[in-house]
């Protein structure tokens, strides 16, 4: 099965009426957009505010693309004509929102009240020290914090994204939310959402992904939600919502999960999660008056990454580390890993690195964190990747679960498969790492729902 | 004088039961904590007096208990024999009555003690996520809203956000960093369905201690992914196949342990229920769900709540969140029990609705118990409201009139689980299902804009596979 990869031959469009806001006509690209040429030029400094929190620097503010849709050659809007006005609509409401006073109280409050958040900034110490024996170094060693998403409703950073954009849905007066989901999180997150904001919900999950995550289908279905299976796994659930969304669009709103998809859904999702990134700067200056030295996160498609990241790009001293799924090795075939041995092209509406064949057909991923398991990464990650801005690192199955028992045993966190790979990157960061780096990793979701694939690995020997 | 269960392992003075004949003598070290100078009876005096007279205390404290009347402010929870009116007490075997009082003793001290409230409030808040929200249930208030525009409004505290999805937490974090000051290495705890135990390994896993977790045979089959959960965060689970082999008999076993290596093991009691200072201490590390409640009220409302509507399995989620307001007596409390196939099937744990008074676990309080005064096997779809006993202090605020107790059966907790899952959007565990099952018939009977908050005790995601057999998704 491969993907749209549609290509759309540059016309203009006519005038789409829409609210009041500024009605942009947008012209749809190819490969060569002259827009970004641009922005990417343009490099704003702003002064350092007063107060004694630090705000990020905006000296790097083509690393956050162009506000268009490209981040360098990346993102876009590869998408059918009739996806075009839907778009633009959805787009004009984002903007409206970012400024509306009264859209951003109620998100904060259902954030606050509903969500749970602010998640804390956790001092791992028992695994500091665990790393500090094993270097046998004379100092404090690095000293490790999580960023603790997985406190958050439905146990994972998704319900950020998940309802600001069943708010927007409700204000386009749409009464149907489509979604699809992998290990199920983004699923949980959405259903729960359009509980919560009346509004119906169905849910599109791969086959295989339904049998390994099953108790967050049972979740999705007690939430109200209609949970629909594809032959397949996320990125043929994620296909299928698409084509779902299109065939409905009067009523329907597509809510994605993450950053990938035509713009603005990258910008989006990536707006409404990097509220993780905006809470971390300001606890990381209460706990020790700094910011963090390096950052570290799980890569499936990108959204908890660029969550944490997002508000720390323009800081150059603060290191940005990816971790993707290596799942049985790199040259097993079998893995998630697009960034490490990904080319790029166009899947799901945007430009961005992805794992294909000569041919340009789609791969299938592999990873025990089912989460992770996409052929494709967000355009922004790439870009961040091709600017030298963060690096990219894998970790495998096998190093995802070792970290998993290892935090449960150390912390009494059991982390979810995906989050793992972020903490199984730590065995060969930290020793590279000063005394006294600061080091916070996204501790996006707990393992609840992994507790069945664990099992079934079986528990090595070394842990009773 | 009340009848007394004799399924309780614990007997005034006397262990003449065979199972007890492996206990030593008392120990004769003095632990390395040292107590400032207690300004309440030693605890050789404590036993004696428990043990000579227990006729003439209770009427004495029953007597007082008349005399403050209706008034709260002028009860003793507990007096310093661990009594709650009649209820509660020591009903322990010799053997621990020192760790008792060793207990006792290192709790006062630590409640003044800056240091440890500090390290303890620094876990609750970045390790356990604390304060947990206070949520307007915008669509369930919608719900009992009256065809006229009239309803309560309905406040959700949301426990279920906790780390590990439950109110346990608060009590097993503080306890463990309680053992810690004492120089315990090794904690052991019993569970029913795996919320304790997965709260216990949790903090034992947190801090770095030895962690053996008492389960009932059969407990442990139909718990097998929180077994797994409690080894996977390094605890032993030890099955327990005597008696039903469930819960209550877990309760036994590890008590039994407790007896045995009280030295180096604290033990950490899961609820409400067991011997002074438990059900003290387990109440007021649980207190800063009410704490924070009477907070958050003013800051949203500025005022208190009128309702506060919790589930009683042992008691804990509903005493942390009662605690707070018993004085305020314009606060309604009001506990649900389990009430399982329904009151009169037999097959229920609605112990303050059907119950009698006896000894259970070393305290006294009511309990299901037939007419030989063996424990009866009590039934709740829900696992950790599946104890034939509850908590002394729900007893005396039963019988003071304090508190309302009502029940709801296990059909009516799985609607109420389906129906706020689908109006909310939050699964909430069973146990809290039969709390917000009680709204169906609280609310109609509440005057217009009447505040009334529920204990969101847990989270629902243990239950789904339980819910998804009985109800039609």
């Amino acid at each position: 099965m491969s993907s749209t990869k549609i290509q759309v031959r540059g016309q203009p469009l006519p005038m789409v009426l829409t609210r009041n806001h500024r009605m942009i006509n947008s012209v749809v690209c190819g490969v060569q957009n002259k827009r970004h040429h641009y922005v990417s030029n343009v490099l704003r400094t702003i002064d350092p505010p007063l107060g004694s929190v630090p705000t990020r620097t905006d000296d790097s503010q083509f690393l956050r693309g162009d506000g268009n849709g490209r981040f360098g050659r990346f993102g876009g809007k590869f998408v059918p004509e009739t996806l075009i006005s839907p778009l633009k609509y959805l787009e004009d409401e984002f903007n409206f929102v970012l400024s509306d006073h009264e859209f951003q109280e109620e998100l904060t409050t259902a954030l606050r009240d509903y969500v749970g958040r602010e998640t804390p900034l956790y001092f791992a110490g028992r695994l500091t020290e665990h790393y500090k024996n094993i270097s046998q170094t004379t100092g404090g060693g690095p000293e490790i914090y999580l960023k603790r998403e997985d406190l958050s409703h439905c146990g994972s950073h998704k319900i950020n994204n998940a309802l600001a954009q069943a708010m927007i849905a409700r204000r386009l007066g749409c009464s149907r939310v489509v979604a699809a989901t992998g290990a199920g999180q983004h699923g949980v997150a959405t259903a729960a959402a359009c509980a919560k904001l009346s509004l119906e919900c169905t849910v599109f999950m791969g086959s295989t992904d339904i049998e390994k995550q099953s108790s967050n289908v049972l979740s999705m279905k007690l939430l109200g939600a209609q949970v629909k299976s594809v032959e397949g796994t996320f990125k043929d659930a994620s296909s299928e919502a698409i084509r779902n969304w299109v065939g409905n669009l009067e009523t329907t709103y597509y809510l994605s999960g993450t950053v990938v998809g035509p713009h603005p859904s990258p910008l989006m999702v990536r707006e409404f999660q990097s509220v993780i990134g905006k809470e971390t700067r300001r606890q990381a200056n209460q706990l020790w008056g700094g910011k963090p030295d390096v950052l570290v996160a799980c890569i499936g498609s990108g959204s908890n990454a660029l969550g944490l990241f997002h508000e720390f790009v323009g800081d150059e001293d603060v290191r940005l580390v990816g971790v993707e799924a290596a799942g049985l090795g790199l040259d097993s075939g079998k893995h998630s890993a697009t960034l490490a041995v990904g080319d790029v092209g166009v899947y799901h509406g945007s430009m961005s690195y992805l794992l294909q064949d000569d041919q340009g057909q789609i791969l299938e991923p592999h990873s025990v964190g089912v989460g992770l398991e996409y052929p494709g990464v967000g355009p922004e990650i790439s870009f961040l990747k091709e600017t030298g801005r963060a690096e990219f690192y894998t970790a495998t199955d096998q190093e995802a679960i070792q970290a998993c028992m290892l935090l449960s045993r150390l912390e009494g966190i059991i982390p979810a498969l995906e989050a793992s790979h972020a903490l199984a990157f730590l065995d060969k960061l930290v020793p590279t790492l000063r005394d006294g780096t600061k080091v916070v990793v996204n501790c996006s979701g707990r393992g609840d729902k992994d507790l069945d694939i664990l099992i079934q690995r079986g528990m090595p020997s070394s842990l009773r | 004088m009340a009848t007394t269960g004799t399924a309780s392992t614990f007997r005034p003075s006397i262990p003449a039961s065979s199972r007890l004949t492996h206990l030593r003598s008392p120990p004769s070290k003095v632990p390395n904590f040292t107590p400032p100078p207690p300004s309440r009876s030693r605890s050789f005096s404590v036993s004696c007096t428990i043990a000579k007279d227990p006729t003439f205390l209770m009427a004495e404290a029953e007597e007082k208990t008349k005399a403050a009347g209706s008034d709260p402010t002028l009860w003793k929870r507990p007096d310093s024999f661990g009594r709650f009116g009649k209820f509660g007490g020591k009903y322990v075997p010799e053997t621990l009555m020192h760790a008792l009082s060793e207990l006792e003793t290192a709790f006062y001290s630590l409640a003044t003690d800056d240091d440890f409230q500090r390290e303890l409030a620094g876990i609750l808040k970045d390790y356990v996520g604390r304060e947990s929200p206070l949520y307007f249930a915008e669509r369930l208030t919608e719900h009992y809203r009256g065809e006229n525009g009239q309803g309560p409004l309905i406040y959700l505290k949301r426990e279920d956000l906790n780390h590990t999805g439950a109110h346990k937490i608060n009590n097993a974090v503080a306890q463990a960093l309680l053992a810690k000051r004492l120089g315990k290495k090794r904690i052991i705890a019993e569970t029913g369905a795996g919320q304790h135990g997965v709260a216990t390994a949790t903090v034992c896993a947190r801090f770095g201690l030895e962690c053996i977790i008492y389960m009932g045979a059969q407990d442990m089959e139909r718990q097998a992914l929180n077994v797994f959960r409690m080894r996977l965060l390094g605890a032993e689970v030890r099955g327990v196949h005597s008696g039903t082999a469930t819960l209550k008999d877990a309760t036994s076993e590890a008590i039994r342990d407790w007896v045995t290596n009280v030295e180096t093991t604290h033990y950490i009691l899961g609820s409400v229920a067991g011997p002074h200072p438990y059900p003290m201490m387990v109440r007021d590390f649980h207190a800063v769900i009410g704490k924070e409640t009477r907070r958050q009220a003013m800051e949203k409302w500025g005022g208190k709540p009128d309702v506060l509507v919790a589930c009683v399995g042992g008691g804990s989620n509903a005493m942390g969140l009662f605690h707070e307001f018993v004085d305020d007596a314009e606060v309604r409390m009001i506990g649900v029990e389990a009430a399982g196939f329904g009151l009169d099937s037999g097959k229920h744990a609605a112990t303050l609705t059907k119950g009698d008074v006896g000894v259970l676990h070393g305290a006294m309080s009511y309990l299901l118990q037939d007419d030989d005064g063996q424990i009866i096997e009590p039934h709740s779809i829900s696992a950790g409201l599946d104890y034939p006993g509850v908590g002394p202090e729900h007893s005396f605020l039963k019988d003071m009139g304090r508190a309302e107790y009502y029940s709801v059966t296990d059909e009516e907790a799985l609607e109420a689980f389906k129906r706020v899952s689908r109006l909310e959007g939050i699964i909430p565990a069973l146990e809290t299902s039969h709390a917000l099952a009680h709204l169906e018939k609280l609310c109609p009977t509440l005057p217009d804009g009447a505040r009334v908050v529920l204990n969101f005790s847990g989270r629902g995601d243990k239950d789904v596979q339980t819910a998804i057999k009985y109800l039609e998704v």
